[in-house]
């Protein structure tokens, strides 16, 4: 009932490639979920379809419940911030912001203002003169003052300083509290916002191959680290996600260690160390073996 | 705002506005910038209309002769001069889809409002700046051409010096429909096709053309073409635009339907 994103068997064909492969998923209410994955692997495709601005192939979506395609009253209640967004010519911000609050109800116009007060976004300008990041600040600015139930950000930041990324998510997580909404991210940044998502979705070459709970996802892998005998030793009969070494020494990334498995390395000597969601994203999307990488997350969730 | 504490959509539908106002908003985000649309068009009149002044102003002092004098303003009542604020209206109908259609969808509007409320835009501001051109027109049969004897607003194709205001209104009316509609349409094959839907539709109307003419040619009815013409006069062929003009408005809405803002 809380679910405001049901999707199930989608499916997007353009020509002979596939860009989003039978993705079911749900979003629930008033979280923030991450949709992680490489250039290409169908982000936008899904974000698109989602806000009913592409057509699936096949498969089913329900938006709080409804059709999203052409159905203003779950539109409404959507915004969709993406990186490609075009205005119109000639248009400069301010033009941006007046016009907004005729489409979001929940405007909210003081938020706008400080916002475009902490990103020092020239009002004035016309956007086709504006830097890559100020044009992502006007993005951001609306995804956030729009307070949208339902708010998409499609890599919401490209060309914003570390500053500016940082108010980003600093104003996120602030009016997130006073103002519960969901949210859908996705960024290559996956580090910087490890933090922020509560609910994480990996997309590699259309198919899903993540859809955990963020907090599972962090301790579904570690890496162990020793000597070669000891590791080799350690990881026998293990799925392993990525290895690499230096002489006698190696690293190797293995799924869910047991209380018993970590004992036992401190008792070989072996040192063990969190993964980050970041590596662990790169390690399950760089490679050819999705496959196998899949299954150990499947044990190990 | 306490929304979103109950189930998200059953709370916004309580305060989402309705349809028509869907549309309305637009129109006014068509109408935002206003300078594009309100301030260049005057510009580009009135510069058309000082370089027409000047033209007329040089025949009028180096024609001394009044039978030439009439003659010259024969002439210049076959002015051509308000087509390129066709022109422009025609890129701004591109524009409206091209530009304006990607950004009203990232604020989550859907085809059909953006559709119904671009159209809407489209009807008033061609009742506008036909209102103006009529006004226009008016001034200038009463000043005697400016007092140069010249024409633009008055030309022969908008029914000359002796239209009624009326004929002249809807002349214009017609024209400026014409070129917002066919250009918007032009646009959604763009946004629909891509490259693609731009190379089949122009090679089609290519081919489509060639035909007419072989067909008009072999069964050699040019003349009865020419009588259309004639008969119809350019009041009449300006009139018969809004077949056109109409079609365009409805594939227009069916093209935008299932198209998809990509760059």
């Amino acid at each position: 009932m809380s679910a405001v994103v049901e999707v199930s068997h989608l499916t997007r064909r353009f020509g002979d490639t596939t860009a989003v492969d039978d993705v079911s998923f749900s979003v629930q209410k008033n979280t923030i979920h991450g949709l992680l994955g490489r250039n290409g692997a169908g982000k936008t495709t899904l974000m698109q379809l989602l806000t009913g601005q592409d057509f699936a192939t096949r498969g089913e979506i329900r938006i709080f419940g409804e059709h999203p395609v052409e159905n203003s009253g779950v539109l409404k209640n959507v915004c969709f911030i993406k990186e490609s967004q075009r205005y119109p010519d000639d248009f400069k911000p301010r033009h941006v912001f007046t016009s907004a609050p005729w489409f979001f109800p929940n405007w909210d116009a003081d938020l706008a203002d400080r916002l475009i007060a902490d990103f020092r976004l020239p009002l004035n300008r016309r956007i086709k003169k504006l830097s890559r990041g100020q044009l992502s600040a006007i993005g951001v600015i609306v995804g956030l003052a729009s307070r949208a139930p339902l708010t998409f950000f499609d890599e919401p930041y490209l060309g914003l300083d570390a500053v500016a990324r940082q108010t980003f998510y600093d104003r996120l997580l602030e009016d997130f509290g006073e103002h519960p909404r969901t949210v859908i991210l996705s960024t290559h940044l996956i580090d910087e916002v490890s933090n922020l998502l509560e609910h994480v979705l990996v997309i590699d070459e259309g198919k899903l191959l993540i859809d955990q709970d963020a907090e599972t996802l962090r301790g579904s892998a570690t890496t162990v680290v020793g000597t070669r005998q000891g590791v080799d030793s350690f990881v026998v009969g293990r799925e392993v996600l990525h290895r690499e070494g230096i002489g006698g020494l190696a690293s190797v990334t293995v799924g869910r260690l047991t209380p018993q498995d970590r004992a036992r390395a401190t008792e070989m000597g072996l040192e063990l160390s969190p993964v980050s969601l970041q590596q662990l994203v790169v390690r399950l999307t760089g490679s050819s073996r999705t496959s196998s990488s899949q299954t150990v997350l499947e044990q190990s969730a | 705002m306490s929304n979103l504490t109950q189930p998200a959509l059953d709370e916004a539908r309580i305060d989402r506005p309705g349809r028509a106002s869907n549309i309305l908003a637009v129109v006014r985000l068509h109408l935002v910038n206003r300078y594009s649309v309100f301030a260049v068009p005057w510009m580009i009149m009135a510069g058309i209309f000082v370089v027409n002044v000047a033209i007329w102003w040089i025949i009028f002092a180096s024609v001394s002769n009044e039978a030439d004098r009439m003659d010259a303003r024969d002439g210049l009542e076959y002015s051509g001069a308000l087509f390129y604020i066709f022109v422009y209206m025609l890129v701004l109908g591109i524009q409206s889809v091209a530009y304006t259609f990607p950004f009203a969808l990232g604020f989550s509007v859907t085809r059909r409002d953006f559709w119904l409320g671009s159209a809407l835009t489209f009807i008033a501001l061609s009742a506008f700046f036909s209102a103006c051109l009529t006004v226009l027109a008016s001034i200038e049969v009463a000043t005697h051409g400016w007092g140069l004897g010249g024409t633009m607003f008055a030309s022969f194709y908008f029914g000359g010096a002796d239209a009624s205001w009326i004929e002249r209104f809807g002349l214009y009316f017609a024209s400026y429909l014409f070129f917002y509609f066919v250009g918007a349409t032009i646009a959604t094959i763009y946004q629909r096709w891509r490259n693609n839907g731009m190379l089949v539709v122009f090679g089609t109307l290519g081919l489509v053309m060639i035909a007419g003419i072989a067909l008009v040619s072999f069964t050699n009815s040019w003349p009865s073409v020419g009588a259309w013409f004639d008969s119809n006069g350019p009041s009449g062929v300006i009139a018969w635009s809004l077949v056109p003009t109409v079609i365009a408005a409805i594939t227009g809405y069916f093209i935008l339907r299932r198209a998809t803002p990509k760059n």
